[in-house]
């Protein structure tokens, strides 16, 4: 690298490095480009080290502690699981740097260039990158932005890491708290509130919505409702926030609800009420990249952004903020610099919550069809029906229900609440994708005795064909 | 009932068009076939008639705006009873009926034998059924996967539909380049500015056409030229002599005729050069029909009328055909249909100077014609050195489908019938 005045160039340079950024620059660099990836923390971004992959850690153990807890039916006893939370913490640092010095070597042998610091736009065809050894300068031809969201504060009551905490903070924590208000009832919330409920916390999670889930299928945040309630978390809906005073012990969070004002007490308090796009400080205003009302980069189907040679990609730009849809986005937005075809175009950008039950769903609900002028057809295959869902022992909640289209038989929207909902829905991501009749679905062999027999079920229950469950007309048809 | 009025498919491979003018406003009365909308299409503007009869109730677009086959041009609140009148026989029948679907302008005509049953009060949603991987081949060929139809159950389009319709396509964009070849576009990280004040405009219409038809053509064709010269002297003469008969006709008669002609009877002679390779299947393609398109000048921008059967035409009427169509070409008033369908091409620069060019050949074609300028110049005849009309012809031809020595003995064929007219009378198709 070049101090000093003198400006590096590269063809490609991709800003930020999380799921978005390091498959953008490996597909670039697979396109035969020569390509420039500047990080100012960890390669893998958020999702590698705090956020998808150690959560799923913590959440695989929390899981195996309560399957314990429960076997007593199943014929096996474990009482008084021990917490080591430290251990337990250590464990998911290992996965996390196996897997971050996996993507660092994927880089360095696909030839792209890895610089540490933080970058800023300087121009429509340049930018400076600030590190510890100084600033130094470099101009692009095409530049990738995936510079990722950050959590979303309560206004009025800052992330301090230690009695107000974020998604981030509580993946390292290094006492199980014994109480803790979890506000926000989506992924982040339900999923670390799970956890922590399961470490042996008592959970309280507040969230403002009238319902559980209400973009997702009623049935839906019906299930995973009394599923919170199972496991001992206290649901709070219809409750604003009005501020947090501290206490010796923690804190006492004050909240409206319909019913009046309430306050709860708890060692600390997770916020998981969303995340902003880190489009500031980043001097997209220098390259005259331009942002919608919300604070999003506007980009076209080609990831191309108001200025000709930027791309952004991934959470700064609108839709779900997800690790697979940057990613997709990523390789869209290489591949165009390529020359390539490549558009993010009739995509269905799949979301799983990582819950107990799992939730994962593709595509449009039943709800959303009707808005979009289809007659949906649907068909809902339970898990309690299903020979491998009971053999898990894990009490076989929730179902698979499929939406179709009833002029055309395709496959519009596949939601599933149950035991490895997250890996289930790639069968649905995949029918939906290709615009699957159900036919196609029904036709397939599912082998037996599996979890995706339920897929298979719920479709055929759409025409009242289901084999192991009655078929009376479904509710909603 | 709301009728959509989507831009239809108006012939074959137009897949977009250029807003000129909307000759209705909001709130506007409409008939039924009464023209709405003028678009200009790669080579000419067209006026679109309104499929049904009520009120406009919105103009999404405005001049000057690019829209594609099936985007919405103008939504029109009509009495039912006209909507199902001129509701379309459909194609693909999980498709909306309460809408005006795009399809090809003369099924329009055909329209009022359908009238469907209306099956539901909302409007029906459908989506495009095609697979990821199909979409995908839809952008390589640069069409547009909604204006692609499907031939499997409910519409369903397969990679057969996708490269049928881009076989069909005047000039589908090259290929995904192989990853060997991957480069960025030529122009990108230009920083044009840095060297003082510039302008920019959008290129469209016309421009943008011939820009997409020449890359078709030159990355997809192997291109060699040949170059000759023919002497004119006593053709002039004829042209000379005959020109006050032309007039009185009203007909200007130039020597262009005559290299039609002497093309054409040229083109039977030697049916590979009026051929065209079949790129999808790999075969060749030779036309029992001799239609040539003589490239005219407009403002905007190169356009070429084809004059159809020129082996079965005079001079003359060869001359009066291609008078109209420049005319026409000239004023934007020409038929898509008179553009089409030629099978081998005549540009001539001579008006305009130069010895030589090497022209590109309108892709599927497979030669093109280029005359240039004649002048007297110094010749030897029998040993004599004489003053000569000389005039250079040029021919470039695809390599793929013919080689030099036919290109060669193509070229002199034409040479010697323009060299000697009583030759072309006798000789000519």
């Amino acid at each position: 690298m070049v101090v000093g005045d003198f400006a590096q160039g590269t063809q490609v340079a991709v800003i930020g490095a999380g799921p978005g950024g390091y498959v953008a620059a490996i597909r670039a660099a697979q396109m035969g480009l020569e390509v420039t990836l500047v990080e100012k923390e960890l390669l893998g971004g958020v999702c590698l080290n705090w956020g998808c992959i150690p959560s799923k850690a913590l959440i695989r153990v929390a899981d195996l502690k309560r399957s314990m807890e429960l076997a007593g039916p199943l014929g096996l006893s474990a009482k008084d699981v021990l917490v080591d939370l430290r251990k337990m913490m250590s464990w998911k640092d290992g996965v996390v740097e196996k897997l971050r010095k996996g993507v660092e070597s994927l880089l360095s042998s696909n030839k792209v260039q890895v610089v540490q610091g933080t970058a800023r736009l300087t121009g429509d065809q340049s930018f400076s990158v600030e590190s510890s050894d100084g600033v130094h300068r470099f101009e692009f031809q095409h530049c990738i932005l995936a510079t990722g969201s950050s959590s979303a504060e309560l206004p009025g009551i800052p992330f301090d890491g230690k009695l107000v905490i974020d998604s981030k903070d509580a993946l390292e924590l290094t006492a199980v708290p014994e109480r803790l208000i979890v506000v926000g009832a989506g992924a982040v919330g339900l999923e670390l509130g799970t956890v922590y409920a399961k470490l042996g916390t008592r959970v309280t999670l507040l969230d403002s919505a009238e319902t559980l889930l209400p973009m997702l299928d009623p049935q839906m945040g019906r299930v995973m409702q009394r599923a919170v309630k199972e496991l001992g978390i206290e649901l709070i809906l219809k409750a604003r926030v009005q501020g947090l005073d501290r206490t010796e012990s923690g804190g006492r969070l004050r909240y409206s609800t319909p019913e009046g004002e309430r306050t709860v007490e708890a060692d600390q308090v997770l916020v998981g009420i969303g995340r902003w796009p880190n489009t500031r400080s980043i001097g997209l205003e220098k390259a005259g990249v331009k942002l919608d009302k919300r604070g999003f980069v506007e980009v076209d189907t080609s990831m191309k952004t108001s200025v000709s040679g930027i791309y952004a990609i991934g959470d700064i730009v609108q839709g779900p903020m997800l690790a697979h849809k940057a990613s997709y986005q990523g390789k869209v937005a290489a591949e165009v610099i390529a020359g390539w075809p490549a558009s993010f175009e009739a995509v269905e950008v799949p979301g799983v919550i990582f819950s107990d039950p799992e939730i994962a769903t593709v595509g449009l609900t039943e709800e959303e069809a009707r808005k979009e002028g289809y007659e949906p057809k649907v068909g809902v295959f339970p898990f309690k029906a299903l020979g491998r869902a009971l053999t898990l022992g894990e009490g076989a909640q929730g179902f698979s229900k499929v939406v179709s289209d009833a002029a055309t038989g395709t496959v519009l929207g596949v939601h599933i609440i149950g035991p490895h909902a997250s890996d289930l829905i790639a069968e649905g991501c995949l029918a939906v994708a290709s615009a699957s009749h159900i036919d196609d679905v029904t036709l397939t062999i599912h082998p037996h005795p599996t979890l995706p027999e339920s897929i298979e079920e719920a479709v055929e229950q759409i025409e009242h064909k289901a084999i192991h469950i009655f078929n009376p007309p479904v509710s909603g048809q | 009932m709301r009728v959509v009025f989507r831009l239809p498919d108006v012939g074959e491979g137009i897949a977009q068009a250029e807003i000129v003018e909307y000759l209705v406003k909001k709130d506007d009365k409409v008939k039924a076939d009464q023209p709405v909308v003028r678009i200009e299409t790669d080579k000419a503007v067209v006026e679109l008639p309104s499929p049904a009869s009520g009120t406009v109730v919105e103009i999404p677009h405005k001049p000057g705006d690019t829209v594609s086959v099936g985007d919405p041009l103008l939504i029109i609140e009509s009495e039912e009873k006209t909507a199902k009148e001129t509701a379309a026989p459909e194609e693909k029948p999980e498709q909306p009926e309460s809408e005006e679907k795009p399809k090809p302008m003369a099924a329009r005509k055909a329209s009022e034998k359908a009238p469907e049953p209306k099956e539901k009060a909302a409007e029906p949603a459908s989506r495009v059924l095609a697979t990821p991987h199909t979409r995908r081949l839809a952008r390589e060929m640069n069409l547009d996967i909604n204006s692609v139809s499907g031939s499997g159950p409910h519409g369903r389009i397969t990679d057969d539909d996708v490269r049928k319709a881009a076989a069909k396509a005047v000039a589908p964009a090259p290929k995904a380049p192989t990853a060997a070849a991957v480069q960025a576009p030529a122009t990108a990280g230009f920083d044009f500015e840095k060297y003082g004040p510039t302008r920019r405009t959008p290129l469209k219409g016309v421009r943008k056409r011939i820009a997409e038809v020449m890359v078709r053509s030159v990355s997809t064709i192997p291109h060699v030229t040949h170059f000759d010269e023919t002497d004119v002297t006593d053709l002039l003469e004829v042209v000379e002599r005959e020109r006050l008969l032309a007039e009185k006709r009203g007909i200007k008669l130039t020597i262009l005729s005559f290299v039609a002609k002497a093309a054409a009877t040229a083109l039977i002679e030697f049916p590979i050069v009026n051929s065209s390779l079949d790129e999808e299947t790999g075969e060749l393609v030779f036309k029992e029909y001799v239609n040539i398109g003589m490239a005219t000048d407009t403002e905007a921008g190169l356009m070429v009328p084809v004059v159809r059967d020129v082996d079965r035409k005079s001079i003359l009427k060869i001359a009066e055909e291609r008078q109209e169509r420049s005319r026409k070409a000239r004023e934007r008033s020409i038929d898509l249909d008179d553009m089409r369908g030629g099978t081998f091409t005549i540009t001539n620069i001579g008006s305009i100077g130069g010895n030589w060019a090497t022209p590109i050949i309108l892709h599927p074609q497979v030669a093109i014609l280029c005359t240039m300028r004649a002048k007297p110049q110094p010749v030897v005849r029998d040993g004599q050195i004489v003053i000569r009309t000389i005039m250079p012809l040029t021919l470039s031809f695809d390599h793929r489908v013919l080689d030099g020595a036919t290109a060669g003995r193509f070229t002199n064929h034409i040479a010697a019938l323009l060299a000697d007219p009583m030759r072309m009378l006798v000789d000519m198709a």
